[in-house]
């Protein structure tokens, strides 16, 4: 017993001393481990296999494939596997697994002047955790020397792990932080494929507004990407002319919304606005209902656009608008993977569920800095970068052009309203495949 | 006046919701003096067995939440069994790390197997009853209202005239006295506690079609669950209704009349009430089942 | 075994083993092959060092369990981010980073007095829960006031990321804690912790003013971990309410003064370390389990090593073997109550339930 005992205390004993010295040494070496094993950067080329339904079935086979590569470009991304954006983070990781897919195997590789390079994703699991996540991005710079990086998932992460990026001169490109405020920190290395959050509601309300519709109300979540988002609809609605007769803000993780809802209701407008995320969509078509609420339009910014939520609610969301970065009904067209169509039957092949937005803003992300390198014929950070701010190319994902803060405004957001259970694209009127239904219910 | 008359039914309506959500929190801390940190995971547990049997069964939630509170009953008796009965009688930041642990097993292992997809329960009493004009009262809340009632009632017929309950309330009021009289005090808490969780779970059945049920909706259930109990007093019975429906009423109250910030507001509330309270009367508002001694001399 | 643990000798072993750690955590940054990444996950790992150093002040030596000291840690980040992007100096608008962060500590150290003096009054569990409520009152509060604080959009800092200044700057002040707190626990004041700890009435007896002990060290404790929420701030270059306070900080600074062993000096070194090294693992080899064992590590070391890692080399206690075999005994949990354990908190009216009131119900 007495010897035992001794033992286990040398085994913390020796614990605490690794403890001191691990971040350094075995750790790190143990972290990149699973990272590696699952990315999806490794397959095979023959096209049949490709498509089956776990990329990294075929790892052995890899090993052959990769001499026809000059070489590998690494990039590097932290994407939450765990915690709250869990969901999200898969969406995206897939997003970007399907591009390195597409480029590995059916591309054959990134061209670099006469050769072709091979990608590699190197991931991490952010556990949706600010500290984590630039502790990671760091990690992806030093440790695992990546040429680019590509962005994690939320305004909240990509936030901090830009400045990272920035201040290491790593070019950071990315499609699922969208908040206005990380673009005007005159930052040069963080490029935004998507629209910008304070657009998010510019289509939807120019369509509403061309019904006829006069006033509005909004609420959103006093959270960053809320609340850009929320600032842009007050803009879009004075340059509509829609009179705005109330905004509420309410705080994260909020359980009634019942108060919001009576105000508004009260207020009788045409147009409702709701900011926030997938909880906030429940509460509020709930909310509505219970109370009796019915506005003309409801546009509600995170959920309509995902299936889940029309599956989950059924007719109570019936008629609601939702923006949308991308839809695979799009009618967006490239040279590359085809029309936006194209590229949703490839990402399901892949995955075996069809692609939401973040996961084409992913794959979009990767495509745009694919073609800034075989633009500029070299890895090299400036010419890159220089590369991305001429880029004027459209691909499946819409139109990209970078401006001077490296925002897409290439490509106009689109707006979805759901219309017998299923989600169809009601604006812009180049993307559209419905027309609005205003007031909803007729 | 049509405005404050639905201040008030969303108040009430809100009250009644919180009130299923902090009964089982309050009596376990009044009873056993165990801080069930995982209790809004325990709600999420019921949440999902209620969606999981309309899913599967399309049984109403109303209609689940007494299979729900069965089952709930007999994880409850299982928690205590394995751990609870260990901690009891250790200091309280014991059980309240190792509660802990349960809602970090709780939350993860449920993500595990249900994803963190969001769901949403159905139900067939949803929509809202016009009561005149520019008053409403929600539908769904309101039975939630009628169910918390019934559950309050049966609760307090069970301690003040079965034998059990008897006991549960003797051992709250002084564990070595009830010993000494022959109350098995080890049966009483297994009893109480899975009593409690089942309750607990019954409470996230019923909310299931008002809240999105996912794995991580627990801790700030658990926060709400805290600041009533400790506001209206341990392990009662009559705090915990009175409580919830108090702080409900102040967040529809705050959250309408204000403008802009009101909803924020009507959160900070409920915590800054917590403290004060806690500061300038800390056996509660309504006294409770355990009397409390928390004065530090 | 005991008498090694008693001996001079181990003890030297012991002393000399921190030294040569410290050592070589100086020279590694000088070293080629260290990168900014190894420096940056060394500071992480010494913030959270540090919030269990003061969070075992007030939590190990007094006794009072703090279950929102993140808050101090928010404020903080919050005075420093504030200052360094909205309040004017001789210099232009902004302070610059140093001035602001001295002054996040001084602010946070404050308030934690102000606070303290109220809640101080409370024992037990409503202590817990009552700084459990500020923690999330302040939070809440911070997202209302936008004009000031940007609200939930938070506050952007100009990036500046030294990692090698940062990481030594935080190491001194580690440093300087430890020394602190063993400086601390040989004073006269110290001791006067522990009275207040074990029997506060009967300390006050004695001539100790329990309560302005009580809050000065809550107070140190508040500032020095609105200090390491400053230099926090300037680092990430972002703040928002739900960045900046977040209940994990404070979970990781009671479960890592824990593993280490609560009320003593080196517990929350060690164990805050050992923790962090164990993430690591766990994360890096069980992707998705690692949380669930986590939370399972939690339940364990709470039932079975109650006095930490320090704790196994002290003789006195009770070693995780024999609690083992206890357990696998078979013995009721009435064979160890909490007499034993140095993790004894002043709750002695919770679980003693001597009380007289009515019932009511």
């Amino acid at each position: 017993m007495r010897r035992l005992q001794r033992i286990l205390a040398l085994v913390f004993a020796l614990a605490m001393i690794g403890a001191a010295c691990g971040t350094d040494a075995e750790s790190v070496d143990n972290a990149i481990e699973p990272s590696e094993e699952d990315s999806g950067s490794s397959g095979d080329g023959a096209e049949d296999e490709a498509t089956s339904e776990d990329p990294d079935d075929s790892d052995d086979s890899a090993m052959e494939e990769t001499v026809g590569f000059a070489g590998t470009i690494k990039f590097g991304a932290a994407l939450s596997e765990t915690g709250k954006f869990s969901v999200e983070g898969k969406d995206s990781r897939q997003g970007y697994d399907t591009w390195a897919e597409w480029v590995n195997n059916e591309y054959g590789g990134i061209k670099v002047g006469d050769d072709r390079y091979e990608v590699e994703i190197i991931y991490y699991d952010d556990e949706s955790d600010a500290d984590t996540a630039a502790n990671l991005i760091q990690r992806l710079i030093d440790e695992d020397e990546v040429n680019f990086l590509l962005g994690p998932y939320s305004s909240g992460l990509t936030t901090g792990a830009s400045a990272i990026s920035e201040a290491n001169g790593v070019i950071m490109v990315e499609g699922n932080g969208t908040s206005d405020s990380m673009f005007e920190r005159g930052f040069e290395n963080l490029f935004l494929v998507g629209t910008v959050a304070s657009d998010y509601t510019k289509s939807g309300i120019e369509a509403m507004a061309a019904s006829g519709a006069t006033t509005a109300v909004i609420a959103y979540e006093d959270t960053s990407f809320p609340t850009a988002v929320a600032q842009g609809a007050i803009a879009h609605l004075e340059a509509n002319g829609i009179e705005l007769l109330a905004t509420e803000k309410y705080p994260k993780d909020i359980q009634d919304v019942s108060a919001i809802m009576t105000k508004f209701r009260d207020l009788e407008p045409d147009i409702f606005i709701g900011g926030g995320h997938y909880n906030d969509a429940v509460l509020f078509a709930n909310s509505a209902k219970e109370l009796g609420f019915k506005p003309d339009a409801m546009l509600i910014t995170v959920g309509p656009s995902n299936p889940k939520l029309v599956s989950e609610l059924g007719d109570d969301v019936a008629g609601i608008l939702g923006p949308t970065q991308w839809e695979a009904s799009m009618a967006y067209e490239g040279d590359y993977f085809g029309t936006a169509g194209d590229y949703a039957a490839y990402y399901e092949s892949l995955w075996g569920e069809a692609p939401v937005y973040q996961a084409a803003s992913a794959t979009a992300s990767g495509m745009a800095l694919m073609l800034a390198i075989e633009s500029a014929g070299s890895l090299d950070t400036d010419a890159v970068r220089t590369a991305l701010r001429g880029l004027d190319a459209e691909i499946f994902y819409g139109p990209i052009s970078f401006d001077e803060r490296g925002v897409n405004i290439g490509k106009p957001m689109g707006t979805v309203q759901i219309q017998d259970g299923e989600i169809k694209v009601i604006a812009p009127d180049k993307a559209a495949v419905a027309d609005l239904v205003f007031p909803i219910g007729e | 006046m049509s405005q404050l008359l639905q201040v008030i039914i969303n108040g009430i309506a809100l009250g009644g919701m919180y009130t299923v959500l902090v009964l089982g929190f309050s009596i376990i801390w009044g009873v056993l003096g165990v801080i069930n940190f995982a209790h809004g995971e325990f709600v999420m547990l019921g949440a999902y067995t209620a969606w999981l049997a309309n899913d599967q069964l399309g049984l109403d939630p109303f209609l689940a939440a007494p299979l729900v509170f069965l089952f709930m009953m007999m994880v409850g008796f299982a928690v205590q069994k394995i751990l609870v009965n260990r901690v009891i009688d250790r200091p309280h930041l014991v059980s309240l790390l190792v509660m802990f642990g349960v809602s970090i097993i709780l939350s993860n292992g449920m993500k595990l197997i249900f994803s963190a997809d969001f769901r949403r329960n159905d139900t067939a009493l949803d929509g809202s009853w016009q009561l005149m004009d520019g008053v409403t009262i929600p539908v769904t809340k309101f039975f939630v209202l009628l169910a918390a009632l019934g559950i309050v009632s049966a609760l307090s017929v069970f301690l003040q005239r079965t034998r059990m309950g008897k006991s549960i309330r003797a051992a709250a009021q002084n564990r070595e006295a009830a010993r000494i009289v022959g109350i098995d005090v080890k049966k009483v808490y297994a009893i109480t506690f899975a009593l409690c969780i089942g309750i607990t779970g019954a409470a996230g059945a019923l909310i299931s079609p008002i809240l999105a049920v996912q794995p991580f909706q627990g801790p700030p259930l658990t926060l709400k669950a805290f600041a009533i109990t400790a506001m209206a007093g341990l392990g009662s019975i009559k705090g915990a209704l009175g409580g919830a429906m108090i702080l409900g009423l102040i967040e529809a109250g705050l959250a309408i009349y204000i403008s802009g910030i009101g909803t924020n507001l009507a959160v900070i509330a409920s915590f800054v009430i917590l403290v004060v309270a806690l500061v300038l009367r800390p056996q509660g508002l309504f006294g409770g089942l355990r009397p409390v001694d928390a004065m530090a001399s | 075994m005991r008498r090694l643990v008693e001996s001079k000798a181990f003890r030297r072993v012991a002393v000399m083993l921190s030294l040569a750690v410290l050592a070589w955590l100086v020279v590694l940054p000088l070293r080629e092959s260290t990168t900014n990444s190894t420096l940056f996950s060394l500071t992480l790992m010494l913030t959270t060092i540090a919030i269990s150093i003061n969070w075992n002040l007030t939590g190990g030596f007094t006794g009072y369990v703090d279950f929102g000291h993140a808050v101090w840690f928010g404020i903080g980040a919050y005075v420093t981010a504030i200052l360094m992007t909205k309040q004017t100096s001789g210099l232009g608008i902004g302070w610059p980073a140093f001035p602001a962060i001295v002054l996040g500590a001084l602010i946070a150290g404050g308030m934690a007095a102000v606070i303290g003096k109220a809640t101080m009054r409370l024992k037990g569990p409503y202590f817990s829960i009552a700084m459990l409520g500020t923690f999330v009152a302040v939070r809440e509060i911070v997202r209302v006031a936008s004009p000031l604080t940007g609200g939930g959009v938070g506050l952007t800092l100009p990036p500046y990321l030294n990692r090698q200044l940062f990481y030594y700057i935080e190491l001194g002040l580690v440093v300087a804690l430890i020394c602190f707190t063993w400086w601390l626990r040989r004073t006269r004041f110290g001791s006067a912790l522990i009275a207040v700890r074990e029997d506060e009435v009967g300390a006050e007896m004695r001539g100790i003013n329990a309560t302005r002990l009580k809050v000065t060290v809550f107070s140190f404790a508040g500032g020095s971990t609105g200090l390491f929420g400053g230099l926090w701030a300037f680092q990430n270059t972002f703040v928002d309410p739900d960045i900046a306070f977040v209940e994990s900080r404070t979970i990781d600074a009671v479960m890592g003064t824990m593993l280490g062993g609560i009320g003593t000096v080196a517990g929350p070194v060690v164990g805050s370390a050992a923790l962090y090294w164990l993430r690591e693992v766990l994360w890096a080899n069980f992707l998705d389990y690692h949380l669930i064992i986590q939370g399972l590590l939690l339940i364990m070391i709470v039932l079975y090593v109650p006095k930490g890692i320090v704790g196994l080399f002290d003789p006195r206690s009770t070693s995780i073997v024999t609690l083992w075999s206890r357990w696998f005994g078979g013995e009721s949990v009435d064979a160890y109550g909490s007499s034993e354990d140095l993790v004894q908190m002043n709750d002695s009216a919770d679980s003693t339930n001597d009380h007289k009131t009515e019932v009511t119900s």
